[in-house]
């Protein structure tokens, strides 16, 4: 029986994932979050957009969550594996160790702060 | 079955310019490069819910207002949009839709995809922005 790579499957797909939230959700939050809101330019009127957002508690904040979490897997994923093409194939197992290191780190992080900033958000609605 | 190879694997080595010899592979450089926007904006964001949490709230909005912050994130949403739009180009290609005995362009996909995402966009700007 041949081996199959179940765990690289699982991680390419989950990265896949991160691929289309990156395509769908993170340019509408590059934009308010970046460009809108220190420019003065619309939507945005007076309050800052994280603000607003997390008003709208539970969607509000899962927008953040999916939207960071999964682009930051995304391209961590991809960054490291493009730093192997350009030369740095032989550190291959320490980018990888790193780039998982900061995506768990990072998800954690985002999980935490976005609890901290809304702890209602794990109560039934 | 043995684990020997039958034949001498042949491995072509690259220099760290391998991709500036076709268009192609530029274009595929580039694409792959939209990425360290994508990790390098996730990460600055997750720094400012670090103040929002930390209750430092003027700071991360100064922040935001950095003339260099700005200019990293208008860049970010341009190497986001191409990665979108390629992102979007691929699905067609990879996963072509067959209606009857025509078969989906990618560019089709790539049209769909970007109405989607004006949609997606406007909804979240409705919903958690302007509401």
């Amino acid at each position: 029986m041949p081996k199959v790579a179940r765990l690289h499957a699982i991680l390419w797909g989950v990265f896949s994932v991160g691929g289309f939230i990156a395509a769908f959700l993170l340019p509408v939050l590059i934009y308010i979050f970046g460009i809108a809101y220190p420019l003065g330019l619309w939507p945005i009127s007076g309050q800052d957009p994280t603000t607003s957002i997390l008003n709208h508690h539970h969607l509000g904040t899962m927008f953040l969550f999916v939207t960071v979490a999964g682009s930051l897997y995304h391209g961590i994923y991809r960054f490291q594996s493009t730093l192997t093409e350009l030369g740095l194939a032989r550190a291959k197992r320490a980018l990888e160790a790193l780039g998982y290191l900061i995506v768990i780190v990072g998800i954690l992080a985002v999980a935490y702060y976005l609890l901290m900033l809304n702890p209602g958000v794990l109560s039934l609605p | 079955m043995s684990k020997e190879k039958p034949f001498p694997e042949y491995k072509r080595k690259l220099g760290p310019g391998w991709w500036l010899a076709n268009s192609h592979f530029t274009q595929y450089m580039i694409r792959e490069w939209t990425s360290f926007f994508v990790a390098v904006f996730s990460l600055i964001y997750i720094y400012e819910l670090s103040l929002f949490a930390s209750g430092a709230r003027a700071d991360a909005l100064n922040l935001l207002k950095n003339p260099g912050v700005i200019a990293f994130n208008v860049l970010a949403l341009l190497f986001t949009l191409y990665h979108a739009f390629t992102w979007f180009y691929l699905i067609g290609k990879v996963q072509p839709i067959k209606m009857g005995k025509t078969t989906s362009k990618p560019w089709q996909a790539l049209l769909v995809n970007i109405v989607l995402l004006l949609i997606v966009s406007f909804a979240v700007i409705e919903i958690l922005v302007l509401r």
